[in-house]
């Protein structure tokens, strides 16, 4: 398969993720979409590794694979505190910073 | 080179049906599960594309760990919110507004995929790929080498990036 097929995909991919990003009204299902996003561009590093004959997408890869680990676990922490002060995860009802 | 395109299909059809699904159901467990089968497409994915080892850490540690953690965070908050009771009316322009933008989106993302610099670099390069540094050396060696000789410095931030995670997730997760 050509290079495109695989930027297609991964540019598809980012699509859905960044519309479930805007559309969506969890945190949760909305750091998911982030994921998404996140995995698209994991597998158009892959294919540039794969097809300029480079292991530095590997690398970018795998930063980004902890980059995200960090993230989850911090935005998971705030979604939990904030569900302990405000009782809702709806980012609707989250419109004022002070608890 | 037949089975290469059928698997491609296959694996292109599960990650973007799962994908979808990630963000169309309502319930946050189903999205989280369609999540979890899109990373595992896209790990079979690497795997086409000679990548085993980085296949093998996206198994293990973000289809494993990093979910297990979110799935248990979806149970624990939201078993059966859906936004759909509330949403619906708030977000009728804003939802196919953003379908719409997102389309835009995936269009110009294509095309750039198709005509970008990078791309037709890519393409330029042939079919050679990494095969023979791999099959020299393996590879999760032809990895750990890239890793600790060209990368050494952003490995240990990535040290450093991590600690300062669980420190931020240990203050925020204090009953206080």
């Amino acid at each position: 398969m050509p290079v495109s097929a695989y930027l297609t995909v991964s540019a598809l991919l980012f699509a859905i993720g960044a519309v479930g990003v805007v559309t969506r009204r969890n945190p949760l299902v909305m750091f998911m979409s982030i994921e998404l996003m996140l995995n698209a561009v994991n597998l158009s590093f892959i294919a540039f590794a794969h097809f300029l004959n480079s292991v530095d997408g590997w690398m970018f890869v795998f930063l980004v694979l902890t980059v995200a680990a960090a993230e989850v676990v911090v935005g998971l922490a705030i979604i939990v505190s904030i569900f302990r002060t405000r009782r809702t995860v709806d980012v609707d009802d989250l419109n004022s910073l002070k608890g | 080179m037949l089975f290469q395109q059928i698997s491609f299909y296959v694996l292109a059809v599960m990650a973007l049906g799962s994908a979808l699904g990630v963000i169309l159901f309502r319930n946050a467990v189903y999205s989280m599960l369609s999540l979890i089968l899109n990373l595992l497409s896209l790990a079979l994915f690497f795997l086409t594309l000679e990548a085993l080892f980085v296949a093998t850490i996206q198994v293990l540690i973000y289809a494993g760990a990093v979910m297990v953690l979110f799935l248990f965070v979806v149970t624990m908050l939201a078993p059966n919110a859906n936004d759909d009771v509330t949403g619906r009316d708030r977000l009728r322009w804003q939802r196919s507004a953003g379908f719409g933008m997102g389309i835009i989106l995936a269009g110009a993302l294509i095309y750039a995929a198709f005509t970008g610099a990078l791309a037709s670099d890519a393409r330029a390069s042939g079919v050679a790929s990494l095969a023979a540094q791999v099959t020299a050396n393996g590879n999760t060696q032809a990895f750990g080498l890239a890793l600790f000789h060209g990368y050494a410095f952003p490995f240990e931030v990535t040290g450093a990036l991590l600690v300062i995670a669980v420190l931020g997730a240990v203050a925020l997760g204090r009953r206080n």
